[in-house]
């Protein structure tokens, strides 16, 4: 059932405008107050009848914007209505959210889920999940993991391949990480650890999405992006093998609330058919379509959808 | 407690050299809006453009130019001064406005120059005008200071960030609240100057 609700300047005191409502004397301003309140009241009886859309999710980056795109227009052809919230903000931003229910579902990352949210690298996700009362999805099929990052004419010029090769270079080279990297145990701190590694300088910390520009324009001389980043072949960059397997796998998955299904018919099963359907040269492909080409999320994944058909 | 106050140290740096340039550039330039209405209109147009320009993006283009771009402190201050520069400048232009015109003629009929006019009348009288447009600009930078931190910067907003990626509202909070802190006493500090000048005004 729909409902039409009156707007607040439908109200007779709301004509005199703002500035005259604080002017007005009291019978304006009560009449007003009065309008306002019936109006919220109604819009909150409204919103209980109505059934909410499924709102979904993403992480400030352009390929947890795809996903939840994906996720979005996956939902839509099951029927259910969506309500996008992309371009959220890290991964706290996007847990906190799916936990308080300011949203029904973002892609995360397995690797991500252990470390930086469960705080327990050893367990099982989709138990550690259910546990808290959300559902951990079936793998999409692509697994992102971090990837350390150089110029190309710097690794050609000092003969960089490996993490192991930047012991070579860690007097002179200028590290430049977004804060979840420097800060996560899986991230930085741990990759030195792990590789025997001391950078002189300390790593500037900034905006993930500007690591890539301060690279290019010689700010910094590495930097921790995804392996699946669109840009890295376009800026002519070089990934640096993990030879010593430092980095967990970052498998790729819809984390949903619960009443998903309660609330759409079919949500979930709709969800379970993207398992395994993206690899890591797609999802480098549908990256760089939006980055490199500068083309629109929504048509991008339209297109992957289609295709698929 | 020792990182805090650095940050703090930082944070109120960054503030006060963004602040003071903007007020170089602003002032002269709201009195130039004053009096070239038509050149003074463009360029407050202009400031309000950059004002809309939302911070990574500014960030975004400055990265690539050298002496005021790269990454640090540097660039952020830019950004600051650019963004600083909307309130200074239109309550500059307000302050002159808002002079009596009768004041203005009497000054002009003791025969009083170009100069003299602007520096003994119109400028004293748009004082309280200006402070306030100092004000909103200073507290406004104490909070938009925090973005410092996406190009690494510096300053309160690195523990905001470190916070959000390490899904940690208490380290969050300890940038927050003492940015919020600052920001309140900057008012503060800043209305009694107000004030004050306004009085001076009122006696005179």
């Amino acid at each position: 059932m729909r409902c039409v609700i009156p707007s607040v300047s439908e109200g007779p005191g709301a004509r005199v405008g703002l500035r005259g409502m604080y002017l007005a004397r009291r019978p304006h301003r009560s009449l007003a107050t009065l309008g306002m309140t019936l109006g919220l009241l109604l819009f909150t009886f409204c919103s209980a009848e109505e059934k909410k859309p499924l709102t979904v999710g993403s992480k400030n980056f352009t390929e947890s914007v795809i996903l939840g795109e994906l996720v979005a227009q996956k939902l839509e052809s099951a029927g259910c209505r969506v309500d996008r919230r992309l371009n959220m903000g890290g991964t706290f931003v996007c847990d906190s959210a799916v936990r308080s229910g300011a949203i029904d579902a973002y892609v995360e990352y397995s690797g991500t889920a252990l470390t930086a949210i469960l705080k327990q690298p050893k367990a099982d996700v989709a138990r550690e999940y259910e546990k808290r009362g959300l559902r951990w999805s079936p793998p999409l099929g692509f697994n992102n993991t971090f990837a350390m990052i150089v110029r190309r004419s710097d690794a050609e010029r000092l003969a960089l391949r490996t993490i192991s090769d930047l012991k070579k270079v860690e007097s002179t080279f200028r590290p430049g990480f977004g804060y979840e990297f420097t800060e996560r145990p899986d991230g930085w701190p741990g990759l030195q650890r792990a590789y025997g590694l001391a950078f002189a300088s300390q790593p500037r910390t900034m905006d993930l999405g500007l690591t890539y520009k301060a690279l290019a324009s010689n700010e910094v001389d590495l930097i921790a992006g995804n392996s699946t980043d669109g840009l890295i072949d376009s800026l002519g960059l070089i990934i640096l093998a993990d030879d010593r397997r430092f980095f967990p796998p970052y498998d790729a998955a819809v984390v949903q609330r619960a009443d998903l299904d309660a609330r759409c018919g079919g949500a979930s099963k709709a969800l379970e058919s993207l398992r395994d359907t993206i690899d890591d040269a797609t999802m480098r492909r549908l990256n760089y379509a939006v980055d490199g080409q500068k083309r629109d999320v929504a048509a991008v994944v339209r297109e992957f959808l289609a295709a698929k058909r | 407690m020792n990182d805090l106050l650095r940050l703090t140290g930082e944070h109120v740096l960054i503030v006060a050299i963004a602040v003071s340039v903007a007020i170089i550039a602003g002032v002269p330039l709201g009195t130039f809006a004053h009096r070239r209405k038509r050149a003074g209109g463009i360029a407050l147009r202009i400031t309000d453009v950059v004002q809309t320009i939302p911070s990574l993006a500014m960030f975004g283009f400055l990265i690539p130019l050298p002496f005021i771009g790269g990454i640090g402190a540097r660039p952020a201050i830019v950004a600051l001064v650019l963004y600083s520069l909307l309130p200074i400048v239109r309550s500059t232009l307000v302050g002159l406005e808002r002079v009596d015109p009768y004041v203005r003629e009497a000054a002009v009929a003791m025969g009083m120059t170009d100069r003299q006019l602007l520096w003994s009348v119109e400028l004293p009288l748009a004082t309280p005008a200006i402070v306030a447009g100092i004000r909103i600009a200073a507290v406004t930078a104490i909070g938009v200071a925090t973005i410092a931190a996406a190009v690494g910067g510096g300053g309160l907003g690195t523990l905001i960030f470190r916070g959000v990626a390490m899904v940690d509202t208490r380290l969050i909070l300890s940038g927050a609240l003492p940015a919020a802190l600052l920001a309140i006493g900057a008012d503060l500090v800043l209305t009694r100057v107000e004030r004050a000048f306004a009085r001076r005004r009122g006696e005179a």
